[in-house]
């Protein structure tokens, strides 16, 4: 018999293994937005600072570089990689649809990104200690390796969206599944907030300045450059939303909260008051008052975007093929790619899992409960918690009902079928959606599961004293 | 889990490129990885002793080995990411279920990495100028950096091991037919091969201080630097004494290591690949005598850390083919299977991006680095090496120029 692909599960019960993702891949942002843009506003006062001997500019570049070393090369590169760890713990097939298509577009920004390494090192150790003209090089070196490393990253984060081309699902190849509308709007706009966020992480490097002098127009310089690419990346926020598929919209407007949006503009006029005070009172900016807007920014800002961004593309998690609970869930002729669709219709679970544990690949009255949470990990786990906290609990959403042939029919009617919006379709045999219903009510009475096992084998001692 | 299973796991979009490309590319970034970790793991070594100690020339040292380690931390983490990518290109069924079966040590990982780097840059900033003063700050967050740094070690040593026992699998998912999803549990380690990597670092760290040495002879006048020659010649004598002791200690966890291995491929302690690592490190150990002899001055100081690397290499090649006959000879899994897709344009963009671009651009930069670290004073290059550093950022500016001139086509095709 054919098996599918499907992996062991991580299941998480506190915060759930989606927040544990989500936690790092947003602190990521923060680090990396903050290394790329910095690099590229390090070319600009290099640039200044040879032209118009002005040396002082040099002494900025050197302070940021060496608090970039940390901020941004240390525990940017940990979280970098651990975006991988986690999602590969926490989705492994999610992780490696991206890996396989994509691991020479990763290993081309790993080459950006060991020469920007190396170059920020350079930068910060050097000045002073090789001419101007070398200086300016490596700079310029560093700006533009660090920025390329954005473009190949966007592209990637595109195709999890929704692949490039539409002609990538019958035709493959890496340049369809990478260039389409979503890649450049989203490249734009991330380009332009990225120079917001480093202006903001720049205001915690200068309010370290002896020269208050210096320190005011440093922060009036980051100011201007904050206020600019805010407007623009507000403006290019909406080119970033017609470029969504009409079916992320459609989950925008259902599944996001109200707030979400008039939130965003309210964020958004946030950071803009934080650089027109910063404009308007440079000297004001303490590193308390610039650290607090730093975090403002990664829990109010980032936090929101990034949590919206994964939640549009459910039921799933990669390329439009991967569903978030791990199932291949459609042809990709230009892949080669075989949905798992039929093959779990015609078998279900229980047989075509391998990580299934042989006592359970048979449902008996005594099991079911055991067989139904086995079920309930696999099918559910990575979108519904099965506690009472992490995402989306499972128990919220079945309003306490314990009555297991119905909620049996709701899973053969609504979900088996594929009827259900935002979720994926999950096909599954009698037997296992019995099981998985009785394991789903214990989840509000406990008691469901002995009281099920003891009904069904009095039936079936019932049925045998019959015959 | 049989063969049939392990092949159900591989990735259903195959690969863009014939396997064996990523088993070489996987060896090369893997050899790179594991020496800057030694080298970071020998430095980070020497800056404690001497740290702890009041002898001038061990503080002067550790000055030098504070920056040693915290640059090798960089790079370590960043080379790191390459070996960390091909190892889920043609092993996915293998790393991604030891990863999952270990979760929480996997995130731990992050953590504690981060917890370590921190210490060290926090140790570095408190104590950058060692040599100069008789106090150290903190050294506690020196050594807990270092024992943090040796436990994400750990891990990651127990995460490619869990990798060759798939008929474990299920008793550690499933014990008893029970899942345990809780992924808080390391399952399987093997000491020695740990410990052979580990102690690696002793002769590693000796030859980058025979080369630290050579570097710093042509710069003995410059005070600011407060290297005597007698310092220089103390290190060199140190570099030998630890390739010395350490490649026989090396050897010897090598050899347990062997011993170690699993009944069914046990016969590759006495492979061909098992007694060419052997040779090379001994070899290694020979050629830093050789050049102990009267040649420690000459360019043949540097010589000493390329053997190591080639020995490392050798080791690293053997590290896979033991991986090979795991997978392919116990468990029927071959690699070389793996269905391909095969997309040229990445394939070639990458090579093109890894030999032209980076190739150049870290030419130049490590020329200048190299250079200055040389020069007292300000540096000026050359218009040869000048020449390099305007190619280097005219191919960068090529590359983004092709990046949108392609994506503008398919894009608006």
């Amino acid at each position: 018999m054919d098996l599918i692909g499907l992996y062991p599960t991580w299941y998480e019960p506190g915060i759930g293994s989606g927040w544990v993702v989500g936690l790092i891949a947003t602190i990521h942002v923060l680090f990396s937005h903050t290394s790329v843009g910095a690099a590229l506003f390090f070319m600009a006062l290099a640039t200044i600072a040879y032209r118009q001997n002005r040396p002082e500019l040099l002494d900025f570049i050197k302070k940021y570089g060496l608090f970039l070393l940390v901020f941004s090369y240390i525990l940017g590169s940990i979280t970098g990689p651990g975006i991988w760890y986690s999602t590969t713990v926490a989705s492994p097939r999610g992780i490696s649809s991206l890996i396989h298509s994509f691991v020479w577009k990763w290993a081309t920004e790993w080459v950006f990104f060991v020469i920007e390494v190396v170059g920020v090192y350079l930068v910060t150790y050097l000045v002073g200690k090789v001419d101007q003209k070398t200086h300016l090089k490596l700079t310029i070196i560093l700006g533009l390796a660090s920025y390329t490393t954005m473009m190949i990253i966007l592209g990637i984060l595109s195709f999890m969206m929704w692949p490039g081309k539409e002609e990538w699902f019958t035709e493959g190849g890496y340049l369809l599944g990478f260039y389409g509308d979503n890649t450049f709007a989203q490249l734009a706009m991330r380009t332009a907030f990225m120079f917001a966020i480093t202006a903001v992480v720049g205001s915690i490097v200068t309010s370290g300045f002896k020269d208050q002098a210096f320190r005011a127009q440093m922060n009036r310089w980051l100011a201007v450059m904050g206020i600019v690419s805010t407007i623009i990346g507000a403006a290019l926020f909406g080119w970033y939303l017609e470029t969504l598929p009409e079916y992320a919209h459609l989950i925008m407007e259902n599944r996001l909260q109200a707030w979400f949006e008039p939130s965003i503009y309210a964020i958004l006029a946030g950071i803009l008051a934080y650089f027109v005070f910063m404009l308007i009172t440079p000297r004001m900016i303490t590193t308390a008052v610039a650290s607090l807007a730093t975090v403002a920014i990664l829990v109010f800002g980032l936090w929101p975007v990034e949590t919206a961004r994964e939640s549009i593309r459910k039921p799933f998690v990669s390329g439009q093929y991967v569903y978030s609970n791990q199932v291949i869930a459609r042809d990709v002729p230009g892949m080669g790619i075989k949905s798992e669709m039929p093959i779990l219709e015609e078998h279900g679970w229980l047989k075509t899992h391998a990580f299934i544990p042989d006592e359970l690949r048979t449902v008996t009255p005594q099991n079911a409960a055991r067989v139904g949470e086995a079920l309930a990990i696999t099918m559910c786990s990575n979108c519904h918690s099965l506690s009472e906290t992490g995402i989306r609990p499972m128990k919220n959403y079945l309003g306490g009902v314990t009555d297991i042939p119905a909620i049996k029919t709701y899973l053969l009617a609504a979900l088996a079928t594929g009827n259900t919006m935002y979720m994926p379709k999950i096909p599954m045999k009698d037997e296992e959606a019995e099981a998985l219903a009785v394991y789903l009510a214990t989840l509000t009475d406990k008691t469901v599961a002995e009281r099920y096992a003891k009904e069904k084998s009095a039936l079936a001692q019932a049925a045998s004293v019959e015959e | 889990m049989d063969a049939q299973a392990l092949y159900a796991l591989r990735d259903v979009a195959g690969i863009p490129t014939h396997p064996v490309v990523f088993l070489i590319l996987g060896v090369a970034t893997f050899a790179l990885h594991i020496a800057a970790v030694q080298i970071m793991l020998g430095a980070s070594g020497l800056t404690i002793w001497g740290a702890l100690s009041g002898d001038a020339h061990k503080r002067r040292l550790a000055q030098s080995m504070v920056m040693v380690t915290k640059f090798m931390l960089s790079v370590a983490i960043l080379i790191g990411v390459a070996p960390l990518l091909f190892v889920q290109v043609t092993y996915d069924p293998f790393w991604y279920t030891s990863n999952v079966l270990s979760a929480w040590w996997v995130i731990g990982f992050i953590l504690i990495l981060t917890v370590a780097s921190l210490l060290w840059f926090w140790f570095n900033a408190r104590n950058y100028k060692l040599g100069e003063s008789k106090k150290t700050s903190c050294p506690g967050s020196a050594i807990l950096s270092v024992i943090l740094l040796l436990v994400v070690g750990f891990i990651m040593h127990v995460l490619t091991n869990q990798m060759l026992s798939p008929e474990k699998w299920m008793e550690w998912y499933a014990p008893g037919g029970v899942l345990d999803t809780s992924g808080r549990t390391l399952h399987e380690y093997n000491l020695p091969r740990f410990l052979f990597f580990i102690v690696m670092s002793v002769p590693v760290i000796g030859a980058v201080l025979v080369g630290y040495r050579r570097f710093y002879l042509p710069r003995l006048g410059d005070e600011s630097l407060n290297m005597s020659r007698e310092y220089l010649d103390w290190t060199g004598r140190l570099g030998q004494k630890m390739i010395s002791i350490g490649g026989v200690l090396t050897v010897v966890m090598g050899i347990w290591w062997m011993a170690t291995l699993p009944e069914k491929v046990a016969g590759f302690a006495y492979s061909p690949w098992a007694i060419i690592s052997l040779l090379a490190l001994l070899g290694f150990a020979a050629f830093a005598r050789w050049v102990n002899a009267g040649r420690m001055d000459s360019l043949w100081a540097y010589a000493v850390l390329g053997v190591g690397a080639v020995a490392g290499i050798v080791v690293a090649i053997a590290r896979e083919i033991l991986r090979w006959d795991i997978l392919m000879g116990v468990h029927n899994y071959n690699a070389m299977e793996y269905p391909v897709n095969m997309d040229w344009y990445s394939t070639i963009l990458f090579f093109a991006t890894f030999l032209i671009v980076g190739g150049g651009a870290l030419a130049y930069m490590i020329t200048v680095a190299w250079k200055a670290g040389q020069t007292k004073g300000v540096y000026t290059p050359g218009p040869v090496i000048s020449r390099m550093g305007d190619i280097a950022i005219a191919l960068i500016a090529l590359w983004i120029i092709q990046y949108f001139a392609i994506g503008f086509y398919v894009w608006l095709s």
